[in-house]
């Protein structure tokens, strides 16, 4: 069981490497990508420049804490689509028949699928995370409890993209169902918590787990609690256990008119 | 022009085909104005409060107006889709037939954007209703005033976007500027009122694409008067007229450098 988890991990790490020495053939497209998704993002801190410029704190969160947020979102989602891109295109993948060549591989059709392409861009979004982490103020300690928060966040926006995009097996395209439970995830992740009320507030920790995946996170920066850390660890574990559930009782629904592709 | 309109009609009657995406896409759109809602009702403490002359009111509604202008752009899609033509070499279907490329790329991309842009404003206005409780002072002419700036204002982001495509000629993928400029009006363009910024580099955003894409048509609508519209629309004429000079000198000279193998 351990040899074959070991083993599922090393193909999915050489199938990330692959892709990304495939992506830097152009290493002027390379660069540019990156660069360009580095500033796409810092153009963000004007906003909050004019925002703090008009009141001392938002949300209850200091400037220095919401490039924080910032980081831990940026890094969070550039985790997600640098390792797991296809996760986020599943609906498209199940609807075309494009699971066909997922399904004769001797490993995990739901690993081999999302780990078999990377999104470049998503480098920056990494970058910037640590960016804003120096910025904010870094320790080792600091590091790599960023690291494993984006790590964890990165994994529950992963499996909540397959979740959404499993429901394919079941009503055909959920396509958009899918982008608007990822566009919703990325909108609320950049805004402090403090802002918002009631029952969005209660949605923001439970149907919509942006408060898992960077809120809870920044708590945890800013001040270590035990029992945040181990709400997040568990909820990556069970998001993850979902998505591979939800996926293989999806699979089993699964049919195509055998659609010849080539995978280089 | 009677070939530019027919394109534009066919592009009209096709998107209806999608009306359903545009009314899920409407979504995303709203979940903007909902957080903009909610940040804007914490910074203003009390709503009575003005800042920069602008109340809790004021604000939404200016950010309803700027969010349909940016969010109808579609210019992502738009942007990729002229870089990938430029790529591919696609574009030599379109350079050898009877019309300009850039009139077939404005015309069939507002074709595109119509009834996405009528849908998003009808939107508008009944959640900013909802999340306001009270319209700012419209009467009929500063509706269509309003309206007459917002086609404009799409014109314009339109030829922006064409020719940030077209810089495709020279370097492999101009996707990336396209983003910094996407970002560049949404941070600077949609969320606050020029008003807003330190009075330094208010003059510099006045001259601005901002002034006229975003800005211009949404004080429209929150504060209407005949010299503002009047200042706009001369503005928005300019710039059209500038872009528009741009992109076909840009295009003349990239078309030149194209190479296309085998077909």
């Amino acid at each position: 069981m351990l040899t074959a988890v070991k083993n599922q991990i090393k193909v999915a790490l050489l199938s990330t490497k692959y892709g990304l020495m495939r992506e830097m053939t152009n290493k002027v497209t390379f660069i540019m990508d990156v660069t360009f998704m580095i500033l796409n993002n810092a153009s963000f801190i004007i906003q909050w420049i004019i925002l703090y410029s008009l009141k001392d704190d938002i949300g209850g969160y200091t400037f220095k804490q919401v490039l924080l947020l910032w980081g831990i979102a940026a890094s969070t989602y550039g985790f997600a689509h640098f390792s797991f891109k296809k996760a986020f295109s599943i609906s498209d993948t199940i609807n075309n028949g494009k699971l066909d060549s997922y399904l004769v591989q001797p490993k995990n059709v739901l690993i081999s699928c999302i780990t078999s392409d990377i999104q470049v861009s998503a480098i920056g979004d990494i970058l910037y995370g640590y960016i804003m982490l120096l910025i904010y103020g870094i320790t080792i300690q600091n590091f790599i409890l960023f690291s494993l928060l984006s790590i964890s966040g990165g994994l529950i926006v992963v499996s909540i993209a397959v979740i959404l995009g499993s429901l394919s097996f079941w009503i055909g395209k959920s396509d958009s169902i899918a982008d608007t439970g990822n566009d919703l995830m990325v909108k609320f992740a950049t805004y402090p918590d403090g802002i918002f009320k009631g029952i969005t507030k209660i949605l923001l920790f439970t149907l919509i787990p942006v408060g898992i995946t960077t809120y809870m996170p920044v708590w945890i920066m800013t001040e270590f609690n035990i029992t945040y850390m181990s709400i997040v660890l568990a909820s990556s574990a069970f998001f993850i256990f979902t998505a591979f559930s939800i996926f293989n009782r999806g699979l089993k629904r699964y049919s195509s008119s055998n659609l010849m592709i080539s995978k280089i | 022009m009677r070939k530019y309109l027919y394109i534009y009609k066919s592009e009209v009657i096709s998107s209806l085909s999608y009306v359903l995406n545009i009314v899920i896409g409407i979504f995303s759109y709203l979940l903007l104005i909902f957080i903009f809602f909610n940040l804007w009702n914490y910074i203003y403490s009390d709503s009575s409060d003005t800042i920069n002359g602008y109340t809790i009111g004021d604000m939404i509604w200016y950010i309803s107006i700027t969010e349909i202008l940016w969010s109808v752009a579609g210019g992502r899609k738009f942007c990729r889709k002229i870089c990938d033509d430029v790529r591919s070499g696609n574009i030599t279907y379109n350079i050898n037939k009877p019309y300009s490329y850039i009139g077939y790329l404005l015309s069939s991309h507002l074709g595109e954007v119509t009834i996405k842009f009528i849908i998003y404003f009808i939107s508008a206005i009944i959640v900013g209703f909802i999340f306001v409780g009270s319209f700012p002072e419209i009467t009929a002419l500063s509706i269509i005033g309003t309206i007459i700036s917002m086609i404009l204002a799409i014109i314009i982001n339109s030829l922006f976007i064409i020719f940030i495509g077209l810089v495709s000629f020279y370097i492999e993928d101009a996707n990336p500027l396209y983003w910094l400029y996407s970002k560049f009006l949404l941070v600077v363009g949609t969320l606050f009122p020029i008003e807003i910024f330190p009075e330094g580099i208010q003059g510099f955003l006045k001259l601005s694409p901002i002034y006229v894409i975003t800005y211009g048509p949404a004080k429209l609508f929150v504060d209407f008067s005949v010299e503002k519209f009047l200042n706009i629309i001369i503005a928005q004429i300019i710039y059209i007229g500038i872009s528009f000079g741009l992109c076909k000198i840009l295009y003349k000279k990239g078309v030149r450098k194209l190479n296309v193998n085998g077909g």
